[in-house]
């Protein structure tokens, strides 16, 4: 299999195993929610949508809470009371949804950066979205912080005052801000309408900062599925109603609460702070921050300097074979490939060309390229665009003398992608395994070109489902092969004989599914290896759906 | 995806369900608990808060004609201030004994601003006195004193100002 083999991009063996530690332990949770939702609906798998979903509940539900507050010493109180003690409850609801939206948000946020973290998204062609994220946990934080102070009640006043705590530990930051709520004097509206501002504002950002944070991907998933966003909102809002966001005591500057109840969501510092010190607290954040954006451009500065040294993986236009059908760039995942204007002399319009700082590798666009086939009958087959070292070519010939390697009546080919498992344990006399990049790198043709080389059976194996380790890959494998996407499969390709599975690390799937083609092989039924995450696909337009 | 692996549908529902009440409850939980434990109970706290431009380090001195005439002529002042001022320190007693304290410079580029100080501290509650002393001249010497007998209650909050329009130090509860 070295033909298809790529370099693997990793930093170090002591981070990859690290990471492949965590890695497992992240899959193994999220296969655990796959129990309850159906695989596409993981909430796991949807975590950056649903912080998405959140920031708008939070920013709706704020612009209606805005119009209904006043910026004032005297009012700021009154306002929260004024929601809360609402008798049809409307109140108590836009609270509540804003508040615990908002709560979600940073829980979300940081369950998003965590699991991509473990799955090593800071470094390759994600690194943009990995550092472009950085300032998306500090807005949001200021975000949240400053609205639970526009409430004005004793936890806000306490939130105010370890704030400034906090920030005269700077060497640039005055220790006045403290004296703006010294007494109840020293307040005045003009601190409200400031704060207001800040809590207006900074969303804003963020919302453009999200906007950046995505740029590089083709086709964000910015929205959760339809019955995962329900399920969301329909708990928020029964939260609020049964938990109601509510005031505490309006702010007493002379008088401090002994045990004072904060929104550990956004409040966790002023504890921090006091327990360690607050030079303690900001060097702590300055050095997540300060890793987060390492864990992203350290991988890009060693690759920078040792040009010419590294070679990793970019997909290549072949011209005389490229049609300029855009099949590639539609769907490649990170939108590397653009169709620009014909460069050569061919009677077609358009020609792909690869930005090669956006190529993961993955190898999806050779999967789409109408002329990956394997039943071309020319002499140096290229496809109009392939990967380098797993090109079509190499695939096809490896292919063929796979299968003239194999032994026994019922010989399986197994196409599985390297980032879901190591699955060297399937391979044996009678089974071929063909390791690729992503399981979406397959062309359909190559499933009917197995079958005419003698193999009696085909699985495809690659992520669990919607979690493509390339983003879209388990989806263009299943429009691809149910007809609804080009290149698909034809027809006339038996799908009895075909198994998808997207089972991730699980290879015992793998294995059941193989041993179920050999089962129906022999006449037996096949049902046995419909083991969950497993697709036998009987018709092109019936088993496989998104 | 084949369903036949699939828990039953009830039962999917169910565990959606404690999924999404996971959810709920962690928000929850989390938006306003555990409490926060930031004084003991038998606390008081003092707040000890000014900013105050101190005292010019050195004296406005008069030109001479010499002086002034090596000066552009906008520029011809009599007077030459130099305008850096000095530091502030502060001492806070309580009860005999050192409480807090300070020795601040000047904010600004050019050290004239004023200096500013802002520290929480928490004290026992009950009776206790309280002698604040400050220096904010050239020489160091503590030009302003005040000392005062405080009976501040659990959670009270004593804060301990400094205005020099008001002749020096102000003792207020914060309300």
């Amino acid at each position: 299999m070295a033909a298809t083999s790529f370099p693997p991009p990793t930093p170090s063996l002591s981070v990859l195993s690290a990471l492949s530690t965590l890695r497992r332990g992240e899959e193994r949770l999220s296969g655990t929610f796959d129990h309850a939702f159906d695989p596409a609906d993981n909430p796991w798998r949807h975590l950056g949508a649903l912080a998405f979903l959140c920031l708008v509940v939070a920013v709706a539900s704020g612009a209606i809470a805005y119009a209904l507050y006043d910026t004032s010493v005297s009012g700021a109180y009154q306002s929260g009371l004024r929601l809360q003690n609402d008798p049809t409850m409307l109140g108590r609801l836009l609270r509540g949804l804003h508040r615990y939206s908002a709560d979600a948000l940073a829980l979300l946020t940081v369950l998003h950066l965590l699991r991509e973290a473990v799955r090593g998204h800071y470094r390759g062609v994600r690194w943009f979205s990995w550092l472009t994220g950085a300032p998306l946990v500090w807005l949001l934080w200021i975000a949240g912080l400053t609205g639970l102070w526009l409430l004005w009640d004793s936890r806000a006043l306490y939130s105010v005052t370890a704030t400034a705590e906090l920030l005269q530990a700077l060497p640039l930051a005055p220790d006045l801000l403290a004296r703006n709520v010294l007494t109840a004097d020293a307040l005045n509206d003009r601190f409200f309408s400031l704060i207001m501002f800040i809590h207006i504002g900074v969303p804003l950002f963020l919302l453009a900062a999200m906007w950046v944070h995505v740029q590089r991907l083709s086709r964000p998933r910015l929205w959760p599925p339809r019955s995962l966003a329900i399920g969301c909102l329909v708990t928020l809002s029964l939260l609020s109603i049964a938990m109601p966001a509510e005031s505490l005591g309006p702010a007493d500057t002379g008088h401090v609460s002994a045990s004072q109840s904060i929104d550990w969501f956004y409040q966790f510092p002023h504890p921090l702070a006091d327990i360690a010190s607050a030079t303690a607290a900001w060097l702590l954040a300055f050095a997540f921050t300060a890793l987060v954006i390492a864990l992203a451009v350290l991988p890009r500065m060693r690759r920078s300097s040792a040009k010419g040294n590294v070679s990793l993986p970019v997909a290549q236009v072949n011209l005389a074979n490229c049609n300029g059908c855009s099949r590639c760039a539609v769907d490649c995942p990170f939108g590397a490939v653009e169709m620009i204007a014909r460069t050569d002399q061919r009677r077609h319009p358009r020609q792909a060309s690869v930005i090669a700082d956006l190529c993961a590798g993955c190898g999806i666009c050779a999967g789409a390229c109408p002329s990956s086939t394997p039943f071309r009958r020319i002499e140096d087959m290229v496809s109009g665009i392939e990967m380098p070292g797993a090109s079509i070519a190499s695939l096809r010939e490896e292919l063929k003398r796979g299968l003239a390697s194999l032994d026994g009546p019922d010989r399986v080919v197994v196409f599985a992608c390297r980032n879901a498992a190591d699955h060297a344990a399937l391979r044996n006399t009678s089974t071929l395994l063909m390791r690729l990049e992503c399981a979406a790198m397959l062309p359909p043709s190559f499933i009917e070109f197995a079958g005419r080389l003698g193999a009696t059976g085909t699985v495809i194996a690659g992520c669990r489902e919607g979690d493509c380790e390339y983003r879209l890959g388990d989806q263009w494998v299943q429009q691809r092969l149910s007809g609804a996407h080009e290149p698909h499969l034809r027809a006339v390709v038996s799908r009895d004989r075909l198994h998808v599975i997207w089972s991730g690390q699980d290879i015992a799937q793998v294995q059941a599914a193989v041993a179920s083609l050999r089962g129906g092989m022999s006449g037996k039924s096949s049902n046995q290896a419909s083991d969950k995450g497993t697709e036998r696909v009987t018709h092109s337009s019936e088993a496989h759906h998104d | 995806m084949a369903d036949s692996a699939k828990l039953p549908t009830p039962l999917r529902y169910l565990l959606q369900l404690l999924a999404y009440a996971a959810f709920a409850a962690v928000i929850g939980f989390f938006s306003a608990k555990p409490a926060y434990r930031q004084l003991a109970d038998n606390e008081a706290v003092v707040k000890l808060s000014f900013s105050h431009s101190a005292q010019l380090r050195q004296p406005c001195r008069e030109r001479s004609a010499e002086e002034l005439a090596k000066l552009a002529p906008n520029m011809r002042s009599k007077q030459d201030c130099p305008r850096e001022r000095s530091r502030v320190a502060v001492e806070l007693d309580m009860d005999g004994k050192s409480l807090y304290r300070i020795d601040t410079p000047p904010s600004g580029l050019h050290d004239d601003g004023a200096a500013t100080v802002y520290r929480r501290l928490a004290i026992p509650a009950g009776p206790h006195r309280f002698r604040a002393r400050l220096a904010d001249g050239p020489d160091g010497k503590f030009n302003y004193h005040h000392e005062a007998d405080v009976d501040l209650a659990p959670g009270q909050v004593l804060i301990v100002d400094f205005l020099s329009g008001s002749g020096g130090f102000v003792f207020t509860h914060g309300r």
